[in-house]
């Protein structure tokens, strides 16, 4: 079975843009993630990408992000009001325990609540990421730069998942052992898969060299020399030079949404957006500066909205026109 | 560009492989792969490369890639051009201009998550221009039939899908030699068929050499130009594929095609190639003789049920009778989610297997074969229906190397129960052996030993014993040492249920058939019946014959000789157009 985060090919604006102005885009919503405490902004954010990922149809990424999301978060609550004392609203007093907090505050649950937030709303910029951003296109951007790098990331992830479909054969294989047989232990299975993954590993190095992997990647040389001079101003992709990258029509929309994002995440920070405090007692900001941030946040989340096709001419035109 | 354009011209001018006294040894390996192999290949032949397993088949594949030695290491004498370039002092980068390879394996040969993105990684590699690069791929996609994939991340794809977006990255480069080893030993035969006459195509039509390893002859030999056989890494036949038959008449019948068997056996000449081959050599015998007057007598004769045809409707007609039911599925439903297009993979599946019983389950990729085994064995849950298994199952599935994680087979089969299961698979010999070190056929075994063991109340099985394609990569020697083994399970009481793509081999052991397509089971009848009435799922004798149940060579032969006529038989009306005779009339009788 796929994994929900595993890429999906669709034609949306989000999978359509090149991976720099994704990157730009969700990056730029992960960064206020990192940056901002205040709740309202970290769930603001969190709504963002829940839209985003629901108009690029990653729904399965971001359901299963906001699962995953939930449950990081109610342990990070678990464990901060059981380790952290601090806090003027006392809702429950444990008494005298080893290592563990003498009461639960109200306060160490609003912290915990907020760090669990955080970690869902970077979650969730991961899941959408994964799910809608092609990883053979982002290889390809980095092979000219890191080609040792870019060749381990191609194989860690085309092994990843067949690591996973190997680790799930061996273990109904497992299960399918007579009761007489040797029971395998996890150590034995795990030792099996690494053998296995190694042999797998061998198989896709050999076809990556098969496919030429490991030529040099195609270097920018002076155009003059190899064109006349009144070529040298047009598009050249012909072999021995860089090929310029593909690009789509979205990608202003995404670099313009995650540059406005950004400069408003800082400008908010400076001018107290971030407002919020934990301890001694919570503290919730709600001023102008947070409400814009905010709204201008979740409606971030709108960009990969694709544009309607255009229905103009075919009332107009006569029966016999339309296509 | 200097180097694409040397290549261009070497391979209008050379030979599109020259092999010249080749010995090759793998690192650490004690006797050598390759032995002063010497072949020539010239531009535009279609050249099958037979053998037994392990006989150096895929090591010559991978040489001619360049991936012996640069890739495997080891050490090699004797000189390999592809087209002009010295294939030992270029790498497999560099030959990857004028040689496509494709492995046995669709599943490690893809490296990227789309279909388009893996046919283009070739040409990007190579450094060609983004246009030049979308040509090529929607080219190669049309002549392969898979425009529709190009969108499709790789792991939806089924292994025929697989194994086309392969080939097509093999072929995205224009190479002027193409290697392909057993690329259709995961399909169906529908598949299959598709697949060679591809090759075919794009040989006559593109004038590609193609070089093509197979276990399954009878699939490809009338597509080929020539027959390269191969034993303990030396070749030891090299010719046209009619003297080929001749030559494994004699030498390796292991080699020789159900058709050609057929023909042997019955004495006629010369041996046929293909299933057309036959027919017009049977049409032209026919009218020389009394052979096909034997066969289409009168008018509405038919042959008589169970009429003695060979070993197959005998052990159907045999004096074990089953005797009490192994298996019991009643309307078995069963949904797969498939990310946001959950889908039926079963949908009412009914079926029934006696103890004793050998059941062949075939159909396409994707039929529900495997998803089915694997419910009965609890490994899946139905949505919908029951299944009923009064005395147990032991499922071996398709990779039988994922059992064993010992050092030694008494490690993976301790005590009296272990020792039980290995007498029965005949590996009792072999306790102190590592299981790495069995052949094929052995570990296969020594697989279905794992799951038995403990699962038999002293010597007796459990009620079914199912094994899920089985014979992928085998040679017709090892397919012969599991009919048997298939067979003395049978014999010892267990429901034997196989799910296969070859048919060949189903007609060898199988009384019954069900075929699968769609999730639903659209045929379950004796094997003699479903392997004769068809066109995919039908052995090439029965393709050749067209008689009704008849479907080995065994059973062929019988037929020609007119032993087993009694009665009268049926015409097609297909056989009468071959032959363009008015036999329906019988006035040639």
């Amino acid at each position: 079975m796929r994994s929900p985060f595993a890429y999906r090919p669709r034609s949306g604006p989000l999978q359509s843009a090149s991976p720099a102005a994704a990157v730009a885009y969700l990056g730029s919503l992960a960064t206020v993630g990192f940056l901002y405490s205040n709740p309202i902004v970290l769930a603001a954010t969190g709504a963002a990408l829940v839209l985003a990922g629901l108009l690029a149809g990653a729904r399965d990424a971001v359901r299963a992000a906001l699962w995953m999301g939930l449950t990081l978060a109610l342990l990070i609550v678990a464990v901060n009001v059981l380790v952290v004392d601090r806090g003027a609203t006392v809702l429950v007093r444990l008494g005298q325990l080893p290592l563990l907090s003498d009461v639960i505050t109200a306060e160490a649950l609003a912290a915990g609540a907020v760090i669990g937030l955080r970690a869902a709303v970077v979650l969730l910029a991961f899941a959408v990421y994964s799910a809608c951003v092609d990883p053979d296109r982002v290889l390809r951007a980095l092979r000219p730069l890191a080609r040792r790098s870019a060749l381990t990331a191609t194989l860690v992830s085309r092994l990843v998942p067949v690591a996973a479909a190997d680790a799930a054969r061996l273990r109904d294989a497992a299960r399918l052992r007579g009761p007489a047989a040797a029971p395998v232990g996890r150590a034995a299975l795990a030792r099996r898969l690494l053998a296995g993954s190694l042999d797998r590993a061998v198989d896709v190095a050999a076809t990556l060299e098969l496919r030429g992997y490991s030529l040099n990647p195609p270097r920018p040389t002076p155009v003059a020399t190899l064109f006349p001079p009144y070529t040298s101003k047009k598009r050249c992709d012909r072999r021995g030079e860089r090929p310029r990258a593909r690009r789509s029509r979205y990608d202003r929309r995404f670099y313009v949404v995650g540059a406005l994002v950004l400069i408003a995440g800082v400008a908010g920070k400076l001018l107290g957006a971030d407002a919020f405090a934990e301890y001694p007692a919570v503290q919730l900001g709600v001023g102008p500066a947070t409400l814009a941030l905010a709204t201008l946040l979740a409606l971030s989340g709108l960009t990969p909205l694709s544009p309607r096709p255009r229905r103009t001419a075919s009332t107009s035109l006569p029966a016999g026109w339309r296509s | 560009m200097q180097f694409g354009t040397d290549l261009a011209k070497g391979a209008r001018t050379a030979p599109a492989l020259a092999i010249e006294g080749v010995t090759y040894r793998y690192p650490g390996a004690p006797a050598p792969a390759l032995c002063d192999v010497t072949l020539r290949l010239e531009p535009g032949e279609l050249v099958l490369l037979a053998g037994r397993s392990a006989c150096g088949k895929s090591t010559l594949l991978r040489a001619s890639s360049g991936l012996v030695p640069h890739f495997h290491g080891g050490e090699i004498e004797g000189g390999i051009a592809v087209a002009g370039v010295d294939a030992l002092a270029s790498g497999p980068g560099e030959l990857a201009s004028v040689v496509g390879y494709v492995a046995q394996d669709p599943e490690t040969q893809v490296v990227s998550t789309t279909v388009a993105a893996e046919i283009e990684l070739p040409l990007e590699m190579r450094g060609d221009a983004p246009a030049a690069r979308a040509r090529a791929v929607e080219e190669v996609a049309l002549a392969l039939a898979i425009p529709h994939l190009l969108g499709r991340a790789v792991d939806t794809l089924s292994g025929g899908e697989l194994q086309r977006v392969a080939l097509a990255a093999a072929l995205v480069t224009r190479p002027s030699l193409v290697l392909l080893d057993e690329p259709t030993s995961q399909l169906d035969p529908v598949a299959g068929d598709e697949l060679i006459w591809l090759l075919r195509r794009l040989n006559e039509e593109w004038g590609v050499t193609i070089l093509l390893a197979e276990h399954r002859l009878e699939r490809c030999l009338a597509a080929a130009d020539r027959v390269v056989a191969m034993a303990s890494g030396s070749i030891a036949f090299d010719g046209r594929p009619r003297d080929f038959l001749v030559w494994a008449q004699g030498v390796d019948a292991a080699l020789e095609t159900p058709a050609a068997r057929l023909f042997s056996l019955c004495g006629i000449e010369p041996l046929p190639t293909g299933v057309r081959d036959a027919r017009r050599t049977l049409a032209r015998e026919g009218e020389a003789g009394p052979l096909l007057t034997q066969l289409f007598p009168k008018e509405g004769r038919r042959l008589t049920p169970g009429g003695g045809f060979g070993k197959s409707t005998s052990r159907s007609e045999g004096a074990r009778l089953p005797s009490h039911e192994a298996l019991m599925c009643r309307d078995v439903w069963v949904a797969v989610e498939a990310g946001e297009n959950p889908r039926d993979v079963l949908r009412g599946v009914d079926l029934m297997v006696h103890s004793g019983e050998r059941v062949a389950l075939m159909g396409r990729n994707g039929a529900g074969k495997s998803t089915l085994l694997r419910t009965m064995a609890g490994l899946v849950q139905p949505a919908r229906g029951k299944v009923r298994l009064p005395n147990g199952i032991a499922l071996l599935s398709q990779n039988p190397g994922d059992y064993l994680v010992g050092e030694r087979v008494g490690d993976e089969l301790p005590g009296e129960a272990g020792e039980a299961a290995l007498r029965v698979v005949g590996l009792e010999h072999a306790v102190d052996a590592d299981p790495r070190d069995l052949s094929g056929g052995e570990r296969q075994r020594l697989a279905l030993a794992i799951v038995l063991a403990g699962r038999m109340q002293g010597e007796a099985l459990p009620g079914l014993v199912a094994l899920d394609e089985p014979t992928r990569g085998m040679d017709r020697a090892r397919k012969d040492e599991l009919t048997h083994l298939i067979e003395a399970l049978a014999d010892r009481g267990a429901g034997v249920l196989v799910a296969t793509h070859d048919v060949e081999f189903a007609a060898a052991f199988a009384e019954r058939v069900v075929l699968l397509g769609e999730g639903v089971a659209i045929t379950d009848d004796p094997a003699a019946e479903v392997l004769s009435g068809g066109w995919y799922f039908a052995t090439e004798v029965a393709r050749v014959l067209d008689l009704p149940d008849v479907i080995t060579p065994e059973q062929g032969a019988e037929a020609l000789s007119g032993e087993s006529l009694s009665g009268e038989f049926v015409v097609r009306d297909t056989y009468v157009a071959q032959t363009g005779k008015s036999a329906r009339k019988g006035e040639d009788g």
